[in-house]
């Protein structure tokens, strides 16, 4: 198991975000979490990463007990999050950008990754030394996954990478969730677009108010017709 | 000739002023934290290079105590109040206390100076009091001149550092999105105290300069250089290193002309009314400012 959560809680002041939930994501896995606004697939990405605190439960990441670790410490173990709203560095270049998601890194030589990511992203390459913020959307989005992959994570979390990117674009980003997926990455990906995540993931949870009401195969999930009805959109 | 001479002593002048203004203009653009202690870190390290001094020491000895003073100083001060403040309500930035708590640490330093030394200023017995050179009748004194190249040099150095190095990153990251920083793995809480050790030292070297190139301390100057050095970083663009460098001079030449063309008395008036004036017309200080970008997620 690569990464086993089990029975955690967080709660901001008297808002319990989420409720005693367990999941866990084998080695080379697509996992995804479903939810309506307000579910706590985010909050649940935040405790993994640590970037809240839990009040509760366990993390287990590759054998070890991380619940209590720095979020920065979890980072240079192998996660990372393409957080929501992909909260690119406008300040800075679209390079150094792509630097800072090495910042976690020892070793030195990091340039011919960089390149890698800019062969990957030729809309990146040809505005490496502009400022972030004059990238559109979906180059944001890849910029900020790219940006992931420069940690040299073991598993990504992704948090509703596809809001707001054209047909196209979300189909070309869960393509590259899926190569990402191929080489290796195991994948925890929170998603709105339950027909696209739950075509490409190995095994979903549905997250309802903090609570996880369903969990199983894609077509497992899909076949629950009531489930379908409230929270996937629909048949 | 007179002019220019008081236009050469302006540049020198100005040049204590941008040191300082780059310390505020650091914290305020990597934290948003106008940072009142500054001119107490700047006042301590110049009475320190004085006590020392006046008391037999040679006056590096002076000098590089009061740098360590100062930068202790200004570490105490980051833990009692920008983290303070961050580990109690989440986002110091968020809150006017630090500034607040600064400006108490600010009046603490100055009462225990006081109580020490007294208030009366007091004259500086400078090792270089004659070192300078005339050129066509102008007359250069030479420290001055190396505090205007150090604060040149340093504002250079600095730019570069936040430009190309991971550290200077890192800072930049912080400014803009804290809780990003973290998410790629910069541990804010032990890259913040750089900020205040960076603070520190600018500000004392400005005070060791400032009592080097006048002669004079008082538990006092502090607040007379950073007033006018915050004027000066406003001018130049708030959050903006290069700016600070232009504001500080502009300053500094102000202050020496109103002098000279109306007496001591009204200094005040034509720095600060400059500094109005500009904020009227260009509210984001001659060289606009780099973005104080606070985003969450
Ligand atoms: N910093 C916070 N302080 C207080 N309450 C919070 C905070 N962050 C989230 N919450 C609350 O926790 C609950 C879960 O929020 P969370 O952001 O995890 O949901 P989500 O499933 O990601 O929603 P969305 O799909 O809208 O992104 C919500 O009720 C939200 O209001
Ligand atoms: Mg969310």
């Amino acid at each position: 198991m690569l990464l086993e959560i089990k029975d955690i809680d967080v709660r901001y002041g008297r808002n319990h975000a989420v409720k005693t939930i367990s999941l866990n994501i084998e080695q080379g896995e697509i996992v995804t979490v479903l939810g309506a606004n307000g579910a706590g697939k985010s909050s649940l990405l935040k405790a993994v990463q640590g970037m809240v605190r839990l009040s509760g439960g366990n993390i287990i990441f590759d054998g070890e007990d991380i619940s209590r670790w720095s979020a920065p410490k979890r980072v240079q173990n192998g996660i990372s999050l393409v957080p929501e709203g992909r909260q690119i560095f406008v300040s800075m270049s679209v390079e150094d950008n792509l630097l800072m998601g090495a910042y976690s890194r020892k070793e030195g030589d990091i340039s011919a990754e960089i390149e890698a990511v800019f062969e990957r992203f030729p809309n990146l390459k040809e505005r490496r030394h502009m400022s972030a913020a004059v990238l559109s959307g979906g180059e944001q989005q890849m910029l900020a996954v790219g940006r992931a992959m420069l940690a040299r994570p073991k598993i990504m979390m992704l948090d509703e990478p596809s809001l707001g990117l054209s047909p196209l674009l979300v189909k070309q980003l869960f393509e590259l969730i899926k190569e990402l997926n191929d080489n290796g990455l195991s994948i925890l990906l929170v998603e709105q677009n339950t027909h696209m995540a739950l075509q490409y993931a190995d095994r979903g949870y549905v997250l309802e108010l903090g609570d996880i009401v369903a969990s199983g195969t894609p077509d497992k999930l899909l076949a629950d017709e009531k489930l379908t009805e409230a929270y996937l959109g629909g048949g | 000739m007179l002019l220019a001479q008081q236009i050469i002593n302006g540049l020198m002048l100005g040049s204590v002023y941008v040191m300082v203004a780059v310390a505020f203009t650091l914290t305020i653009g990597m934290l948003n934290f106008l940072n009142f202690t500054i001119p107490a870190l700047f006042m301590v390290a110049a009475m320190i290079t004085w006590a020392a001094t006046a008391a037999g020491f040679h006056w590096l000895v002076g000098a590089s105590l009061g740098m360590v003073v100062a930068i202790i100083a200004s570490l105490i001060i980051e833990r009692f109040t920008y983290r303070y403040m961050k580990a109690k309500y989440g986002d110091a930035t968020e809150h006017a206390l630090p500034l607040v708590s600064s400006l108490g640490f600010l009046i603490i330093f100055e009462h225990v100076v006081i109580m020490i030394w007294g208030t009366d200023p007091m004259s500086f017995n400078s090792p270089f009091a004659n070192a300078q050179f005339v050129i066509a009748g102008l007359i250069f004194a030479i420290p001055q001149l190396i505090s205007l190249a150090l604060s040149v040099a340093l504002v250079f150095a600095l730019s570069l550092l936040l430009k190309k190095t991971q550290l200077g990153r890192a800072l930049r990251s912080i400014a803009e999105k804290p809780d990003t920083a973290t998410l790629m793995g910069v541990d804010v809480g032990r890259i913040v105290p750089v900020v205040f050790m960076m603070t520190g030292f600018l500000c004392a070297l400005a005070g060791i300069l400032f009592t080097i190139n006048y002669k004079n301390v008082s538990p006092y100057i502090g607040d007379h250089v950073a007033t006018n050095a915050i004027a000066g970083m406003v001018i130049g663009g708030l959050g903006n290193i290069w700016g600070a460098i232009a504001g500080g001079l502009i300053i500094g030449m102000v202050e020496v002309l109103s002098i000279h063309f109306w007496g001591a008395e009204i200094i005040k008036v034509p720095v600060w009314g400059l500094m109005l004036l500009i904020l009227v017309f260009r509210p984001t200080g001659l060289f606009g400012h780099t973005r104080i970008g606070k985003g969450k997620f």
